[in-house]
């Protein structure tokens, strides 16, 4: 930790004594409510969209009134540092990252969970844990409090938790349909490295028609120095798989670590028991915005299916009780799942991270992956659910592997594992990703055929309406891609709207791996990489 | 040029030299794209050695295709805009037809003759090598994959119909791992013949209204490959220490003591260690220069895309060499039209796509991808002129929600249910203040080189900004507030070690996309 500060000291006064004429840097945005959702929670159900009018406040003058659709949604929050860190590979090699880490949510994310909070919930303060990763107490500690992974606030507490908390893969980012997203950037700077002075960014990787503003991309907007803040703003886009990495020179950004998961659920999770999820998306073409209509947009997203043929308004697949999640809004349950497991697939060149840490010049041409990742974890501890819980933090369970850094202390820096469990005749969505910067990986399944359901965060529709689903035991994706793949431990159901399973595929452990022997590896050891378990209780 | 040296002082300084050089080539020949190539239904190819350049000043020993000159060889017509078709050049011309075409192709090898034969493939196309003034005799000399032109000269002509249209690759089908790389490829656009279904009129630059033929149903004709713009991508990477083996062996003199190979059979193409990376031959910056820039005298084609909101952009991709590309488009998804020519259609409704909507269309050596990519900012909940209510400002929407009435307007096709709500109504310091959002204080940010100093497009966005004075101050940035003013995406590659040349970063394959405001001329010849 002295270490540490002695480094970190002369680059944060050099940075901001350059560069800042304001007096605090550092500043996180999470309005309570906002135009869009002048309540700032979510509304219960979406039966389609209601129209109504939105408040807009001028410099000079009354509020003006404009003319708004109400599909629901919230106001959702979430803050990340980005810096360095560390992470352990499976063979036990400690690895140096650029990385984000959490700092807001931080016991959600430490469990493997999406560390997206409600407004309310995220402007409380962190009251978990006697003290900071660097072992500085926490003075708003507060053993039983209520929602106590507010967001990390106070410029000290935000170095006491940022530094050297870079986390692998980044922190989990979860978002519904209508809902505003402010994800807010907080650059802690990189104490292994203070001769880089790096900036980072957020792209948020697939969202559609995006304003360079927020894209990330440093060439085209802004990116943000150590010691500076920065609130991404975003309008959830269309339901979806997508994910997000840093973008300051991805080449090295990327392989290094930074890059993480953003998945958006849809509406349709929220239609109402007793309505048709086909009706409610009929309903929703009264909005252009959610609309998708084919012979008008040719890039419409989720276009009515051809069926049901039942087009009654109890019709279709009823959207019934709590646990109905679907991946998309498909108007017809067929992406309907009961478990879902976000799944990044990333690959480190162990020689390139240690030259990333010793300020050596770096080969771009030269990188040869050696540890294959899923979610930032190698075979075997891609099914450690337990980890090594390190008791000192918190008071809640966590899967998550601990790192210890330079300065001595223990950080959760891998906290997702990717063991998939499910019950006899249940279905899992598989939210697949790949940020992988040098080669393409397959990811294969024995046992329980994969059905790719979308592609790049779109359903597999055509503009006809059909789904174009496929079976398949094995995917692909390159460097930028993701796809959705439903695991379906039922091989025969009955008719809709229950699709009760008649026959149920046996209790037993399946695999999810890679074909690419030689991806089989963690460097020198010779099994392991990527490879995860799925198991059928 | 001290204006630059403001500008980017706040990069990464061990990426000030090539940014330097990024902004310097950009300044001196801002231009844009399109899809150039020469037209017409007879081609005279030579296949010859030259150089290309890579912006790491590399000069680098290549073969390509030309055209070929000579007393009886009729000079080449150009589409959609004049240029030149040097006699060795990576990618080869685009060869532009039209559907129902008969396309001769005379390819002469002037190839050093240690290199041998060579010839041309046309994947998707019936190719005839017999003589097209009498077909009892063939051209050109017996190959594995097709006939091929003899070395020192020899020709072969290959005639075939351009029945099929769409975008198609073309290469050498003679040992192809080495010519290929060399630099041995093309493409073949072809036009389509019946466009009645779409009701755009032909963009300045483009060639054709659509892509494809109308898709005739049961009860219309529509045709949903229009397009207002277009462009062509070949992407390919290359192992510069084969071309330095090749270079060797085609210039080696035979002496005393020194036995020449007489073949490339003893290039070592594996192991393969690619180090640059290639979008129409050129690297990034060199990619964003102009088509025909005279500096570029074998690497005619540019990678610098430009579009308005509400444009249909046709994307043709085409891969090349060995490796797969996952080309990502920041902005938007990308509608998958055809693959090789081949429309992918409902299996119920033959009038409507079935080709999936990609954020990353990933390249694969040989096959030709067409796809429609549009950008509004539709749905972004922030109205991205910056208009604010009373300023006087319209944006009456159309049916699909679009501002479409005034075609000259400041915000043509803004999306009128964002109209008034700008980003910010209160400087940096009132969070929540009638955002959405709040912005920091500019000064904690570092500017890129398109970025304007405002979130805002469009030549009112400095002015409509609130807050600190945006920054860098206009006009000292490639896509100046002043004049461009648009909004800037990254097309690349996503297995980012490809975004950089011969371990430089950037470079590679990389270039910008400009959203244009609608009232800024894109002029695609510049």
């Amino acid at each position: 930790m002295r270490k540490s500060h002695h480094i970190w000291l002369p680059v944060l006064l050099v940075c901001v004594g350059t560069a800042i004429a304001s007096a605090q840097s550092f500043k996180v945005q999470c309005p309570a409510k906002t135009s869009l959702h002048p309540s700032g929670t979510a509304s219960a159900s979406f039966a389609g969209p209601v129209q109504g009018t939105i408040s807009i406040h001028p410099d000079f003058g009354s509020d003006f009134q404009l003319a708004s659709n109400d599909n629901g949604g919230a106001v959702k929050c979430q803050e990340v540092s980005g810096g360095d860190g560390y992470a352990t590979m499976a063979d036990g090699t400690q690895t140096y990252l650029f990385g984000f880490g959490p700092l807001s949510g931080l016991g959600l994310i430490a469990n493997g969970q999406p560390g997206t909070q409600l407004a309310d919930d995220f402007n409380k303060p962190y009251t978990d844990g006697p003290n900071f990763f660097n072992g500085q107490p926490n003075p708003n500690y507060d053993p039983g409090a209520p929602n106590p992974n507010g967001a990390i606030t106070d410029v000290a507490a935000i170095m006491h938790t940022g530094v050297m908390n870079a986390n692998m893969p980044a922190p989990l980012i979860a978002i519904d349909e209508d809902d505003e997203l402010f994800l807010t950037l907080t650059n802690v700077g990189m104490i292994m490295r203070p001769d880089l002075f790096e900036q980072h960014t957020i792209h948020f990787h697939g969202y559609p028609n995006a304003s360079s503003f927020y894209d990330g991309v440093p060439d085209a907007s802004v990116a943000i120095n150590i010691g500076g803040s920065f609130t991404y703003y975003y309008l959830a886009p269309d339901a979806g798989t997508y994910f997000w990495h840093c973008h300051i020179t991805p080449p090295e950004h990327l392989q290094m670590g930074m890059v993480g998961q953003i998945y958006v659920r849809p509406r349709q999770n929220r239609v109402p028991s007793g309505m048709s999820v086909y009706q409610a998306l009929v309903n929703a073409q009264g909005d252009l915005r959610i609309a998708s209509n084919c012979s008008k947009d040719i890039l419409c997203s989720t276009p009515l299916p051809v069926m049901p043929i039942d087009n009654s308004p109890s019709g279709g697949y009823v959207s019934g009780t709590a646990t109905k999640m679907y991946a998309y809004n498909d108007g017809d349950g067929s992406t309907r799942y009961d478990h879902e497991y976000p799944i990044q697939i990333h690959g480190f060149d162990p020689n390139f991270h240690f030259v990333g840490m010793t300020f050596n010049p770096e080969g771009f041409a030269d990188m040869k992956d050696k540890y294959f990742l899923l979610n930032g974890r190698s075979y075997p501890d891609t099914v450690n659910f337990q980890g090594n819980w390190d008791t000192s933090y918190g008071t809640s369970a966590t899967p998550a592997l601990y790192t210890q850094v330079s300065d001595g202390t223990n950080h959760p820096s891998q906290p997702l594992p990717t063991l998939i469990q499910l019950k006899q005749g249940e279905r899992a969505l598989l939210r697949i990703s790949d940020l992988d910067v040098t080669e393409f990986q397959t990811l294969a399944s024995v046992g329980i055929p994969m059905q790719v359901i979308a592609l790049n965060a779109r359903l597999l529709r055509d503009e006809a309406g059909n789904n174009m689903y496929y079976n398949t035991n094995s995917i692909t994706l390159g460097g930028g891609e993701s796809l959705d793949v439903i695991l379906d431990t039922c091989t025969a159901r009955g008719p809709a709207p229950d699709y009760a399973c008649t026959t149920k595929m046996p209790t037993g452990k399946y695999f999810l791996y890679t074909p690419q022997l030689d991806h089989l590896s963690n460097d020198a050891e010779n099994f392991g990489g990527l490879m995860t378990e799925v198991v059928v209780n | 040029m001290s204006d630059f040296k403001m500008q980017i002082q706040t990069s990464a300084s061990r990426l000030l030299p090539l940014l330097a050089v990024a902004l310097i080539s950009l300044l001196t020949a801002t231009t844009w794209a399109a899809v150039p190539g020469i037209t017409g239904q007879t081609f005279n190819l030579t296949a010859q050695q030259s150089y290309v350049t890579q912006p790491d000043g590399a000069a680098v020993y290549s073969w390509g295709y030309g055209c070929a000159t000579g007393a009886n060889v009729a000079a080449p017509s150009f589409l959609p805009f004049p240029g030149f078709c040097n006699p060795m050049q990576v990618p080869g011309p685009t060869l532009i037809v039209n559907e129902g075409d008969t396309v001769v192709v005379t390819l002469t090898n002037n190839l050093p003759a240690a290199a041998g034969n060579t010839s041309i493939l046309f994947p998707g196309f019936q190719v005839s090598t017999t003589d097209p003034s009498n077909s009892a005799v063939q051209t050109g000399v017996q190959g594995l994959l097709t006939r091929e032109a003899a070395s020192g000269g020899g020709t072969v002509t290959y005639t075939f119909i351009a029945n099929k249209p769409g975008t198609h690759s073309y290469y050498s089908g003679t040992q192809s791992d080495l010519q290929v790389e060399m630099g041995l490829y093309g493409a073949v656009v072809v036009l389509p013949k019946n466009v009645a279904g779409c009701s755009n009129s032909k963009g300045e630059y483009s060639l054709a209204v659509a892509a494809y033929d109308d898709l005739v149903g049961a009860t219309s004709t529509v045709n949903p490959s229009c397009y207002d713009r277009e462009y062509l991508f070949q992407f390919a990477e290359m192992d510069p220490r084969i071309h330095t083996q090749a270079e060797a062996i085609a210039t080696c003199a035979a002496g005393p003591g020194v036995i020449c190979p007489t073949t490339m059979q003893t290039v070592a193409t594996e192991p393969y260690h690619p180090t640059y990376f290639l979008i129409n031959g050129r690297s990034m910056p060199d990619d964003m220069d102009a088509n025909y820039a005279p500096e570029y005298p074998a690497q005619p084609y540019n990678g610098n895309p430009h579009m308005h909101p509400g444009d249909l952009t046709l994307v043709r991709v085409i891969g090349t060499g060995r490796w797969q590309h996952p080309f990502h488009e920041h902005g938007n998804h990308v509608r998958v039209l055809a693959r090789d020519g081949n429309l992918l259609l409902s299996a119920s409704d033959s009038t409507k796509l079935a080709g999936p909507l990609l954020f990353t269309t990933t390249t694969t050596p040989g096959q030709a991808l067409d796809g429609i990519f549009y950008w509004t900012g539709k749905g972004l909940n922030w109205d991205i002129y910056g208009h604010k209510p009373g300023d006087g400002s319209v944006c009456i929407p159309d049916a699909n929600g679009y501002y479409t009435a005034d075609s000259g307007a400041l915000n043509y096709y803004e999306w009128c249910a964002d109209h008034d709500k700008p980003l910010e109504t209160h400087p940096y310091g009132s969070v929540g203040s009638g955002g959405p959002a709040t912005l920091p204080d500019a000064n904690i940010l570092a500017d890129g080189a398109w970025y304007g100093g405002s979130p805002y497009l469009g030549p009112d966005a400095t002015a409509n900004a609130v807050g600190t004075s945006p920054i860098p101050p206009a006009g000292t940035v490639v896509n100046s507030p002043t004049t461009e003013a648009g909004y800037a995406f990254m097309w690349h590659s996503h297995n980012e070690r490809e975004i950089t040349t011969n371990d430089i970063f950037p470079g590679g394959m990389l270039m910008m996309m400009l959203v244009d405001p609608p009232v800024f001329h894109i002029n695609e010849a510049q």
